[in-house]
């Protein structure tokens, strides 16, 4: 157990903390805007990600413009959905199940589309700032991962500033706390909805589009990161999106630290495993108040 | 009543010749239907009678499926020990995570079992010296029954679709007695229940643990059937599958569950020329389904049959 | 005679939630055979302490002693079972499924039978379903209710719907009825039919009531009332006393 070992596992583990952070906090906006836990929401990483690869690779797009758009496909992803199946159901009254039975029905569908039209393989993108790395007590750094961070990072200041200054993010927050008091000051909680699938599927889709050039895109990533991403969002208390940070930090820590004594392959049914520890033991996240228990 | 006795007659007569009249590939893909179908069961009343959401299904039917393989073929033991293996393992799995689990609900205790899901596939495929990995356990032998050997698919079916309807008439045997009322009673509503001395704990334990059974017995069925067991059939993929029958079907009907099963099995193979097509046409059928059939094909039918019957007594009347 | 000891007794019951005192120094008895009545305003601690009693919360001070022994960690079920039923504010009824059926998930409590024994229908398994269906019928009967029997509860009025919450508490034969405010979302019509149900058990099957409405009228069918404001009770007595009595025209109607 060389210092350098631990800190490389630390230097990881937030590397992979932001990415499920990123994927975290897509979902727990949604569900604070819907009451819908979205079960694909690691599709949108998916397929922003793929989008990316393709407009890259396929029609030569300049990167930048090759990642906005992949970030654009997966809100507008986010909306489409919404605006198709969440909407209609949300109007006929359908239960919790049938909505959770909807979202894995989605991650069903594009995953597997993704698989016959895309193929098995993984595909990666270049890392931001190069193929160089940073030295930190000997433990290696990518560049790339640096940048994901910062990124992250900043993402999570917008979203704060988004929740608190604009006019859009705070009707945001006062349908979520009640949709009936806000319809009547003027609030069209049903647009409110679709922007919080948009905010959804955009920060899915930046968590896939910075983690491909680490470890690659599949078709199999989804379900991966909806559960992490998942587990990130319960750690960080589900009512506060911004708790997803730390969620996803910790859920990364922990996941990298506990595979130091045991092989790496073993690196998801940790993480899975903390998922449903810390939903049996800590509904409320660490930092939430005890909001609603899991349904 | 009598026109209920004519049609069931008729359907166990076609039952029973179908192994005879259909090529041979339809009869595997009937023993398929049926062992789904026992799989799906489990999942049925978990959903019908609880409200609940089971996506880890595929750990049972595999631990099921490995024992079977691990016992006679790796142990060179009888096959009856594989089934009994395989069921104790599940029942005793789905004891001790079933407990704590289920003291959730709704989102949690769904995500929860799709995440107990995925690690039993990571571990079936980490631990290989058990289950032989992606390379996994071939040259399981097919079952005999006092010395009457199930190694065609025609004998084979009669074997499960026996199972399979035993399997069913337990159901609807806890559908309705007593236990059924409490389970239905739990999932409408959980409070009023509890104000009504109903366990609900001890309720939805015992019949996740029924479920694991019987999602154990349909993977040592699997097991022999195939005579070759790999990771790839227990993926998470395959438990979502299985909820597809009942959410297909309709929860709360038990022929339902054949209904159901038979679009899980028949629809990849129509669709094997399109490749892996149909797991997007499955995903679109359950986004389907939820949208548009909530009580899925049994629960339309009825509602057809319903009002086929309105109109006859209107213009009757 | 000797006095028995109160069916029901509350001793300094206190609660809060988070730093919200909700209930303080509760103390009352409720004696068996009897009709008592929990009077007061929204908010004043009635629905948290009927929790408590019926052991959805568990209180923060004080005991609750059920036949003189205090419920400990006695869970929801076990005091149900021991014969302490409540109702709910709305109506906890079983959506999904007939007034009938309804009415048997009530009598469940009264036998016992094993998975297996479900499974297999075994002839002691079919006998205590009989069993319950009989009874539940004769309680559909005697409340009213048998020409609604195959009715799914989800169609059924708010009055319909409380009969049926108090026909399928009481199949389970209990001793004390908790009803949490009863009358909320009855017509004037259905409140006097509901009325009229709360004295007939308390008369014919001497089913000890305790009942919590902010209800004026309907209260005047207990013989004890007490009077809850903001977690403390400020008065006791019958309902005449209890409309005379000084604290309670102060915080009733402010004179």
């Amino acid at each position: 157990m060389t210092l350098t070992l631990v800190v490389q596992a630390i230097l990881a583990g937030v590397t992979n903390g932001i990415v499920y952070a990123l994927v975290g906090m897509g979902l727990a906006a949604i569900f604070k805007g819907s009451r819908v836990i979205n079960a694909m929401q690691g599709e949108f990483a998916v397929i922003g990600a793929m989008t990316t690869v393709l407009l890259l690779t396929k029609l030569q797009w300049p990167y930048a413009a090759a990642i906005a758009a992949g970030a654009g496909v997966g809100a507008l992803l986010g909306a489409g959905i919404e605006l198709a199946f969440v909407r209609y159901m949300m109007r006929k009254n359908a239960t919790e199940d049938s909505f959770l039975l909807l979202t894995i029905g989605l991650a069903l569908t594009l995953s597997a589309s993704v698989l016959y039209f895309i193929g098995r393989d993984g595909h990666l993108l270049p890392p931001l700032g190069g193929e160089g790395v940073f030295l930190i007590f000997d433990a290696v750094i990518q560049i790339h991962a640096v940048w994901l961070i910062a990124i992250g990072l900043a993402a999570t200041l917008l979203l704060r500033a988004f929740y608190h200054r604009t006019h859009i993010g705070l009707s945001m927050m006062a349908a979520s706390i009640d949709a009936d008091g806000a319809a009547t000051t003027g609030i069209d909680v049903g647009r409110m909805r679709t922007f919080t699938f948009v905010l959804g599927g955009l920060l899915g889709a930046l968590g896939g589009i910075l983690v491909t050039p680490l470890i690659g895109v599949d078709y199999q990533l989804g379900l991966n990161l909806t559960l992490k991403g998942f587990a990130a969002a319960v750690l960080g208390g589900l009512t506060n999106p911004l708790g997803a940070v730390i969620g996803g930090i910790t859920l990364g820590l922990v996941e990298s630290l506990a595979i130091i004594g045991v092989s790496s392959s073993y690196k998801d049914v940790i993480a899975y495993s903390v998922l449903i520890v810390i939903m049996i033991l800590m509904p409320q996240g660490i930092l939430g108040r005890a909001g609603r228990r899991g349904g | 009543m009598r026109s209920n006795l004519v049609w069931l007659t008729l359907g166990l007569i076609v039952w029973a010749a179908l192994p005879f009249i259909v090529p041979r590939s339809t009869a595997d893909l009937l023993v398929f239907t049926g062992i789904y179908a026992i799989a799906g069961l489990g999942i049925g009343l978990l959903l019908g009678q609880c409200g609940i959401v089971n996506l880890a299904q595929a750990t049972f039917y595999g631990l099921g499926a490995y024992g079977s393989a691990y016992c006679t073929v790796t142990l060179g033991l009888p096959s009856a020990v594989g089934f009994v293996v395989g069921a104790v393992l599940s029942m005793v799995l789905a004891y001790v995570i079933g407990r704590p689990i289920l003291r959730l609900t709704g989102y949690f205790l769904a995500l929860g079992t799709l995440a107990l899901s995925a690690i039993a596939s990571a571990l079936f495929f980490e631990w290989d010296w058990l289950t032989g990995g992606t390379l996994g356990i071939g040259g399981i032998p097919k079952l005999e029954l006092f010395g009457f050997a199930l190694d065609r698919p025609s004998r084979y079916y009669f074997f499960v679709w026996i199972l399979a309807f035993g399997c069913m008439a337990l159901a609807r045997n806890l559908v309705d007695s007593r236990t059924g009322l409490m389970l239905r009673a739990m999932r409408d509503s959980s409070t009023a229940a509890a104000s009504l001395s109903i366990d609900l704990q001890s309720l939805r334990t015992r019949i996740f643990v029924l479920c694991a059974l019987f999602g154990s017995l349909a993977g040592s069925l699997f097991a022999h059937h195939a005579s070759f067991v790999s990771v790839q059939s227990f993926t998470v993929d395959r438990s979502i599958n299985f909820l597809l029958i009942p959410v297909v079907g309709g929860a709360t009907s038990i022929p339902g569950v054949v209904a159901g099963a038979l679009f899980v099995t028949f629809l990849p193979e129509l669709l094997s020329k399109l490749g892996d097509f149909h797991q997007i046409l499955f995903g679109l059928a359950l986004v389907a389904v939820v949208v548009a059939l909530p009580d899925g094909l049994m629960g339309a039918f009825s509602r057809l049959r319903g009002m086929i019957a309105a109109r006859r007594s209107g213009n009757a009347g | 005679m000797q006095a028995d000891p109160a069916l029901l007794a509350l001793q300094g019951v206190g609660h809060s939630f988070g730093g919200l005192s909700v209930l303080r120094s509760v103390t009352f008895d409720v004696p068996a055979g009897e009709i008592v009545g929990l009077i007061g305003p929204n908010g004043s601690g009635k629905t948290t302490l009927f929790n408590i009693v019926s052991g959805y919360i568990r209180p923060l001070v004080g005991n609750i002693l059920y036949r003189g022994t205090p419920f400990g960690r006695e869970t929801i079920q076990q005091r149900s079972h021991a014969g302490l039923v409540r109702t709910f504010q709305t109506p906890q009824v079983f959506e999904k499924m007939t007034v009938l059926e309804n009415v048997m998930a009530g009598c469940c409590k009264l036998t016992r039978t094993s998975l297996l024994q479900d499974l297999f229908r075994t002839p002691t398994a079919r006998g205590q379903l009989r069993e319950i269906r009989e009874q539940a019928e004769a309680a559909c009967e005697r409340f009213q209710l048998a020409g609604m029997r195959d009715v799914p509860a989800a169609s059924l009025t708010a009055g319909q719907r409380r009969i049926l919450e108090i026909a399928r508490a009481v199949v389970g034969k209990p001793s004390l009825l908790l009803l949490d405010e009863p009358s909320s979302g009855l017509n004037g019509q259905e409140i006097e039919n509901l009325r009229e149900w709360i004295v007939r058990l308390n008369a014919d099957d001497g089913m000890t009531v305790l009942l919590v409405s902010h209800d004026m009228g309907l209260m005047t069918v207990a013989n004890m009332v007490h009077t809850l404001y903001f977690g403390e009770i400020i008065a006791s007595g019958d309902m005449t006393a209890i409309q005379r009595h000084p604290k309670v025209r102060e915080v009733y109607l402010g004179v």
